[in-house]
């Protein structure tokens, strides 16, 4: 799968705002609002944190996929964050999570949905990749860290 | 809708002719319906001993199911059971026909199209990816297998056999060309079983059988015109040998290379019909219309079928395509294998025990040289060569198309046809149990080869549920997940919850074990299979919460079966209601079965 097709730069930040699993969650939402896809935000963040509340989406590694299904896209968006500091993100491994990947998918859609979370997040079982992400400073950086 | 095209089309060929026997259609009429009423019940009676048979064979004896359909037909044929006369038919069910084949030429119709249908799907399944991705030691390993069989084949012809002067002779190529061809579908069984399909030695073993095809259908479309010359009385030179190979290679490479080339435009074609129904049915009379125009050029039908299956397997129709024929292969195949049973004589075999033991052992001896040698030559240990030879021993639909054509056009007797379904019965026995004992035991692959070999780590997800009934239908939810995924299903055997799971390069299984779901994937696609799961879970317990969240049973039951509904009219509106929620109920169903 294209990453590229799904990820620009537009969607990237590497400096989270946030101290609270709410807040990271507000703020990945601020930058998929940007796409002007997401139709109506209050029921795109009810999806994710209907999500959030049946299993937190913090994996392991420092690494979380907050995701949701909702008819206010058309089609998967996804936007990337980080956060260096870390926070709590009630991740299964109990560890702080650094690294964001936000996902919305429509509701009765096919498509390659959770492909695109596993493929994200198996790239980010790499240490070495992990590092890097968390070392770089703009979203040209990250973009070339993950597509490459 | 479908059903009642097709009694229309029955009655459409039945009616004109009962009406043209009734019309007083003169005697030719009447031996027409008469010899038409008993293919009929020839196939009624083949279809279900060959399904019982293969059906006891198979859960009773642990054996492939066809080698019990092939079983049925030696016991029903017109050599056994089938030549006893029946009062009722003025004769015998299977009378025995004068000329090369025994049966009726209206049953060996069926099994000329079951022969074209199988090879089309053979070529529809055949891998080409992975048989270029392991090519020179998949070429390799097949044709030393191909050669030493077929040179051994025609040896014990020529030194066995008084009737056979040279190797030249066209008995001699056939018997050859019989001892050739492997079928490596029960080896895939059993590797699969054992989780040894993506070891070095399994994936060898399906790159080399692919080129055991080719080579044994070219090998096939030689002898054919070589015996054809024979049988006019030609001369059969070398010089003229050459030309009838060169002619026979060129049309399978041209029409090859041809279809590879042209297959994408026909399938963006055949996509335009919408209808997947009409496109199946189309891309089968291209391979029916193929097998007709090879035939007439001189080579086998089965060759312009598996031509035309080969140049679809590559484009995006292949998978759709092998399931929609999937009823019609499961229709074809056993009547196929047991008319073949029928052309055995077992009473003739007496004769040819001896030459039948010896060339069953050389075939077996063949396949372990011929593919064990060059396995040892291209960094495997002795351990894994046996394996490769082990696995490719056993002998299928091939050996008998070869045997049933050589002897159609008179080149072999119905004794050496017997010694060909000698040889496929031991070699498809023995294979199994040789297989599993080779593959115990540590790695197939010599030290210095195995580091930039390594066999693909694959990982078992196990979910235990508390019931069968449970597993059932979280097994049917994980499939609608994968398919909105976009990954393709597949059932690998009907009526056994084991599917093939796949897009691109991943590949996963799932397979339901009485309360248990077992997931299998390579290491790396590990965590989207967790993933899905996981995800699945989460919206089925959502979903069991709105469940609880609904009236309570007692108020549905009363809703549905109330005091005032249970009476009088009511009961017909109701009984409308309830057929909404049995339609609801089936309308679950395809996911789960397809």
């Amino acid at each position: 799968m294209n990453l590229r097709k799904v990820l620009s730069k537009s969607v990237i930040s590497c400096d989270l705002p946030g101290t609270r699993k709410n807040e990271v969650i507000e703020a990945l939402m601020d930058i998929l609002m940007t796409t002007g896809k997401v139709r109506d935000r209050e029921a795109a963040m009810r999806s994710i944190l209907d999500r959030e509340q049946k299993m937190s989406t913090g994996i392991q590694n420092g690494v979380a996929i907050p995701h949701g299904k909702t008819d206010v896209v058309d089609d998967l968006v996804a936007c990337f964050g980080i956060r260096k500091e870390g926070i709590d993100f009630d991740a299964l491994d109990g560890e702080k999570s650094r690294i964001f990947i936000m996902t919305l998918s429509p509701v009765n859609r096919s498509g390659p949905h959770v492909q695109f979370l596993a493929e994200i997040s198996q790239l980010l079982t790499d240490a070495e990749k992990r590092e890097k992400l968390l070392g770089a400073g703009t979203p040209e950086e990250v973009l070339d860290i993950l597509t490459t | 809708m479908r059903r009642l095209v097709a009694a229309t089309a029955a009655l459409a060929v039945v009616v004109p002719l009962a009406a043209y026997a009734q019309s007083g259609g003169g005697e030719g009429a009447s031996e027409m319906t008469h010899r038409i009423t008993i293919l009929v019940l020839q196939l009624a009676v083949v279809i279900i001993a060959a399904r019982f048979v293969g059906h006891l064979f198979k859960h009773g004896l642990k054996q492939a199911a066809v080698l019990g359909e092939l079983a049925a037909g030696i016991l029903i044929g017109p050599y056994a059971l089938g030549s006893i006369p029946l009062p009722i038919l003025n004769g015998p069910l299977f009378p025995l026909e004068l000329g090369p084949i025994p049966v009726r030429p209206e049953l060996y119709g069926f099994a000329v199209v079951a022969s074209i249908v199988l090879l089309f799907v053979a070529g529809l399944e055949t891998d080409l990816p992975t048989f270029l991705r392991f090519s020179i030691k998949g070429s390799t390993i097949g044709l030393g297998g191909v050669i030493v069989s077929f040179a051994l084949g025609d040896a014990a012809a020529v030194f066995l056999l008084p009737n056979v002067d040279s190797f030249m002779h066209p008995e001699a190529l056939f018997l050859g060309t019989v001892s050739t061809a492997t079928s490596v579908g029960i080896t895939a069984r059993i590797l699969e079983e054992r989780h040894k399909l993506s070891s070095p030695e399994g994936v060898t073993i399906l790159a080399a059988a692919v080129i055991d095809d080719v080579l044994g259908i070219i090998l096939l479309a030689v002898v054919v015109g070589v015996s054809k010359v024979h049988k006019l009385g030609g001369g059969v030179e070398w010089g003229h040998i050459g030309v009838i190979a060169a002619k026979a290679f060129g049309f399978w490479i041209v029409s090859t290379v041809l279809g590879i080339i042209f297959a994408p435009k026909l399938a963006r074609g055949l996509r335009k019909f919408k209808a997947f129904e009409v496109t199946a049915s189309v891309a089968f009379g291209i391979a029916l219309f193929l097998a007709g125009l090879s035939e007439e050029a001189g080579l086998a039908m089965i060759i312009g079928a598996y031509v035309t299956g080969l140049s679809l397997s590559q484009t995006e129709l292949a998978n759709e395509l092998q399931e929609y024929l999937q009823p019609l292969y499961d229709f074809f195949v056993p009547i196929f294998f047991c008319v073949m049973g029928m052309m055995a004589n077992l009473a003739e075999m007496g004769q040819v025990l001896f030459f039948g033991l010896v060339f069953t052992a050389l075939a077996i001896l063949a396949k372990l040289i011929g593919c064990g040698l060059p396995a040892l030559a291209t960094g495997f240990n002795i351990r894994g060569a046996l394996r490769i030879g082990a696995g490719m021993l056993p002998r299928g639909e091939v050996t008998l198309i070869v045997a049933g054509i050589g002897l159609a056009s008179g080149a072999i007797g119905h004794d050496m046809f017997g010694v060909a379904v000698m040889t496929l019965l031991v070699a498809s026995v023995i294979a199994p149990p040789a297989l599993i004992r080779a593959f115990e035991g540590g790695a197939g692959l010599r030290v210095a080869a195995a580091p930039e070999r390594r066999e693909p780590e694959l990982k078992d997800i196990v979910l235990n549920f508390s019931s069968p009934r449970i597993a059932e239908f979280i097994r049917g939810q994980f499939i609608r997940s994968f398919r909105k995924e976009e990954f393709f299903v597949h059932q690998l055997e009907l009526h056994q919850p084991f599917y093939q799971i796949w897009k691109e390069e991943i590949l996963i299984t799932l397979d339901q074990k009485e309360s248990s779901i077992v997931l299998q994937t390579e290491a790396q696609y590990e965590q989207f299979v967790r993933l899905l799961v996981l995800e699945e879970i989460l919206e089925l317990k959502d979903f069991l919460e709105t469940i609880e969240g609904e009236e309570s049973p007692v108020s549905l039951s009363k809703e549905l079966f109330g005091k005032e509904k249970l009476g009088g009219e009511q009961v017909g509106n109701e009984s409308a209601e309830g057929d909404g929620i049995r339609k609801e109920e089936s309308s679950e169903e395809p996911d789960d079965v397809r």
